[in-house]
């Protein structure tokens, strides 16, 4: 008697066998010689089923894992716009991705998805403390159900788990048939080799996508539309400014190096552009860079020039005038919540240790920034200093001043930690302070963040970040960065 | 192992060539220099180890060499841990809510240490310094560690492990690793059997004895597309091989961005059991079980032609492999494979004969124990597709003997 054709997971793909009848399952599989059986991939689950559903074929489900839930409704009324996505998800199959600024509600997305689909459900975010406020935010909302942490010392079991996108990838072989929705939070980090894999080895048949920004500058977010599926709803923040987010203004200052540091830089960039010029690379290009990188490691001259660089890049980032700048702002802004934001962690414990401000790298322990976070929330401390890792989403509520020290050319970066501060609040006025300091490699730093083209004059007026309809200006204009002393 | 940032290797006709360091005069001194650096910052922080090993670097272009002997150093030979009176994450909490009230201004610094020295200084019964505060605040960050024990090598040993290590290193980007294996002994290839289970690799196994067995290697996915998945567990696969007698591999490797300017689109990685390199993990047992031993004792001493040899035959079954425990050849250039089985349980033999109707070997004899009863354990011995004897106690050369045919 012939058995069932049977579908089994196996490590990020499914086994068929034994083969059925019929002829359209052929297109899906491949024939493995080490197990002398048919395999697909994973993430081939839903289109095979669907087919052999079709086709009328039999085929015995032993793949997957995961389970029924009853999710009661959240207790949220959602903004129309929270709605018409969910709609516009559901419409497409429940597979897609979902475009909405920072701060517009993406989790009561997420939750609104999540109880139209009662099945065990895998959230995906790219930090420990977006982590733990998806953790919390569940336990919030589905007080029922059993809510786990997978990454930042926790491996839990449970049909609602949040993972980082490290630990996701990690334990993909072993995830895969768990879970029937994926939910990607800041989604365009997925499209990457490492941590594709939580989408191709699994069998998930619905996908949820959630970023404000998809573009990546390798252009791989193409890849979305296969692995998750096509972007099904898109606002902008001109389109959502007033009635979602908050209004804020741009300052721009200006730091000018000291005697002393503008002597060691200028002799540390000579020192590096004398062994460029004798090599003939050019820094304009990323094959350049590799030349450079790679001449570094090959003669005495190259290495030297290496460690020129980065001894300049260090005085232009930690220039003592920044810290300076920093002592008055915050003076002038004491008792405002505000977040200082800089590139290195050297630079954040530099200023906690100087100012005595917590901080929060992805070195603080993870109960420590939880409370941190809770402490800056309640008002008990006024100002925190982080590195990169509040730049995504994270909730800081309430939060009216940011001040950026030092930042890395994307522009998706920079308008996500614009985000950090466009909090809706009564009568809130949002500032953003950036420091730069002036006449090193920064400026054009700042410039490419910006969204400015590299090659315009810089004297030609700047456009201001995406933002920028309904947005109010400040007082300052926009276009002309003001120097220290004006302020 | 080291960090891919480490790793130093040429390019040369797609092939990479891993940088290995000659047991020279000269670079035993320099592990030994390396290694009494961290002698001497035993009871100091990782900072100031880091400081005293950045200087023996100086400007110098090796200095991938020194921060590769310093990370197997400080990875595999030591241990870190945060030494304060103040417990850290505390500490921090009581100084920086101080802080905000005073105004988290940095003018405002000195004297919050100041009163906060006073006051956990009273708590604690201790006489404490803003300094100390200061220090204390981020105690618990690893670069602010101490080392507090370091079991030091022998620098060539840590030669021998740089090189290993830099070997492995290579494998991290491999997506296909092809092993070639000429006559090994059956423990040898048990063991590596064992690891590539361990390890959760796929095999793939064609040839035969005499022009050796072709072993691919690769994982579950691969099949739809070349994965560097794999690479780490065919780097930690290699200390293993490298246990192995006779063997031959070739890994098909990704390039990363840097190798694509040398002008080629594929990169290879060829090794051989002559490398020279040397494993660090333990060396498996070379007899299974007492009970093959005492056979092949006895088989020495038996008046025959028949060769008995450990160098094995392997039995590829779907979607794994038989080992045989001998194999017997005559000088006429006949030959028999050996499977004896001594102690099992019931699901064992179900499953050992389950496999072994699926080999395609018809020249392979099964010696089992007469205590088994095969009925109970629900085996059919019908078509059973292979000699079978059984023996009382230990298995006898001669039982063996009247099945072989000339």
């Amino acid at each position: 008697m012939a058995r069932v054709p049977t579908l089994t997971f196996d490590r990020g793909t499914l086994i068929l066998h034994p083969p059925p009848k019929g002829k359209d399952w052929v297109q899906f599989v491949q024939w493995d010689e080490r197990i002398e059986k048919f395999r697909l991939p994973a993430h081939q689950y839903r289109a095979f089923l669907e087919a052999m559903r079709q086709e009328g074929t039999e085929i015995r489900d032993d793949a997957r894992k995961f389970q029924d839930l009853s999710l009661n409704l959240p207790e949220i009324q959602p903004f129309s716009h929270q709605q018409d996505a969910l709609n516009a998800w559901k419409q497409a199959g429940r597979r897609g991705v979902v475009i909405l600024p920072t701060g517009s509600g993406k989790t009561i997305l997420a939750y609104l998805a999540m109880h139209i689909t009662p099945r065990s459900t895998l959230i995906c975010v790219p930090t420990l403390d977006l982590m733990h406020q998806w953790y919390a935010g569940l336990l919030r909302t589905f007080p029922e159900t059993q809510v786990g942490l997978l990454g930042g010392g926790s491996k839990d079991e449970a049909p609602i788990l949040v993972s980082t996108y490290d630990s996701a990838a990690i334990n993909a072989e072993r995830l895969g048939s768990q879970f029937a929705l994926h939910i990607y939070d800041e989604c365009h980090h997925l499209p990457t080799d490492f941590y594709q894999v939580i989408a191709d080895y699994s069998i998930a048949p619905y996908r949820l996508g959630l970023t404000a920004t998809l573009e990546r500058s390798d252009g791989r977010h193409e890849l979305l539309q296969n692995i998750i599926g096509p972007t099904v709803f898109k606002r902008t923040p001109e389109q959502l400014s007033g009635g979602v987010l908050a209004p804020f203004k741009e300052v721009q200052i200006k730091v000018t190096l000291s005697p002393d540091e503008r002597q060691e830089y200028d002799r540390l960039i000579e020192e590096r552009n004398g062994f460029l010029r004798d090599q003939g690379i050019g820094l304009g290009s990323l094959e350049g860079w590799q030349r450079f990188v790679k001449q570094s490691a090959r003669s005495k001259a190259g290495r030297a020039a290496m460690l020129a660089h980065r001894s300049a890049r260090e005085i232009a980032f930690g220039t003592s005038g920044k810290l300076r700048v920093l002592s008055d702002l915050l003076t002038r802004h004491l008792g405002e919540r505000t977040v200082i934001f800089t590139d290195d962690n050297a630079t954040v414990y530099k200023i906690s240790e100087q100012f005595l401000i917590p901080a929060i790298t992805h070195q603080t322990p993870v109960k420590e920034r939880h409370a941190t976070l809770e402490r800056f929330r309640t008002g008990d401390y006024p100002v925190i200093v982080t590195s990169r890792v509040l730049n995504e989403g994270v909730d800081v509520p309430e939060a009216s001043i940011g001040v950026v020290l030092s930042g890395t050319s994307t522009q998706r970066e920079y308008i996500q930690r614009l985000g950090r501060i466009l909090r809706r609040k009564e009568g809130k006025e949002a500032i953003l302070y950036e420091v730069i300091s002036e006449g090193t490699s920064e400026e054009r730093v700042s410039d490419r963040r910006r969204g400015v083209e590299p090659n315009k004059p810089p004297e030609e007026p700047r456009k201001p970040p995406t933002p920028v309809k309904g947005l109010e200006q400040g007082t300052l204009d926009l276009n002309t960065p003001i120097s220290w002393e004006d302020l | 192992m080291l960090t891919s940032d480490l790793l130093q290797y040429s390019l040369k006709d797609g092939q990479v060539r891993p940088k290995l360091l000659k047991i020279t005069l000269k670079n035993i001194e320099l592990a030994r220099e390396i290694i009494e650096i961290f002698e001497q910052h035993v009871g100091l922080t990782r900072r100031d180890l880091s400081e005293a090993l950045q200087t023996l670097e100086g400007e110098s272009t090796d200095y991938r060499t020194k921060r590769g002997l310093a990370h197997l150093l400080s990875t595999e030979h030591s241990t870190f841990d945060p030494i304060t009176p103040l417990e850290p994450i505390q500490l921090r909490e009581r100084v920086f809510l101080h802080a905000a009230k005073m105004g988290p201004i940095d003018t405002h610094s000195q004297q919050t240490l100041t009163d906060l020295a006073m006051l956990l200084g009273q708590e604690l019964g201790l006489v404490l310094t803003p300094e100390q505060i200061r220090e204390g605040l981020y105690a618990d960050l690893p670069e602010r560690h101490y080392l507090t024990s370091f079991e030091a090598p022998v620098p060539e040993d840590l030669l021998d492990r740089f090189n290993t290590a830099q070997a492995q290193g290579i494998f991290y980007r491999a997506y296909d690793l092809k092993l070639t294996a000429f006559r090994n002994s059956q423990a040898e290839y048990k063991y590596l059997f064992k690891f590539l289970k361990l390890f959760g690799l796929m095999t793939y196994i064609e040839g035969d004895q005499d022009t050796g067995f072709t072993i691919t290697v690769d994982g579950p996915t691969s099949l739809f597309s070349a994965s560097t998945r794999y690479g780490l567990s065919m780097a930690k696969l290699l200390p293993a091989l490298l246990h192995v007698s006779k063997w031959n591999l070739t890994a098909s490797l990704k390039p990363r961005s840097l190798d694509l300017m040398s002008g080629d689109e594929t990169l290879s990685y060829t090794l051989d059991s002559q490398c020279g390199l040397r494993s660090h993990y333990k060396k498996g047992q070379i007899f299974d079980s007492a009970l093959e031993e005492s056979f092949a004792g006895k088989w020495a001493k038996a008046k025959t032609e028949w060769v008995l040899e450990k160098e094995v035959d392997l039995l590829p079954i779907p979607g794994s492999v038989m080992i045989p425990d001998f194999r017997i050849t005559h000088p006429n250039g006949k030959s028999y494979v050996l499977e004896v089985i001594g102690y099992w349980r019931p699901e064992y033999l179900r499953r050992k004969f389950q496999q072994l109707r699926k080999v395609d070997c018809d020249n392979m004899i099964i010696a089992v124990s007469d205590r088994l009863n095969l009925g109970d354990a629900g085996v059919d011995m019908k078509d059973l597709p292979v000699k079978v004897v059984f023996f009382k106690g230990s298995l006898q050369p001669k039982a063996v003997l009247e099945l072989l045919e000339v």
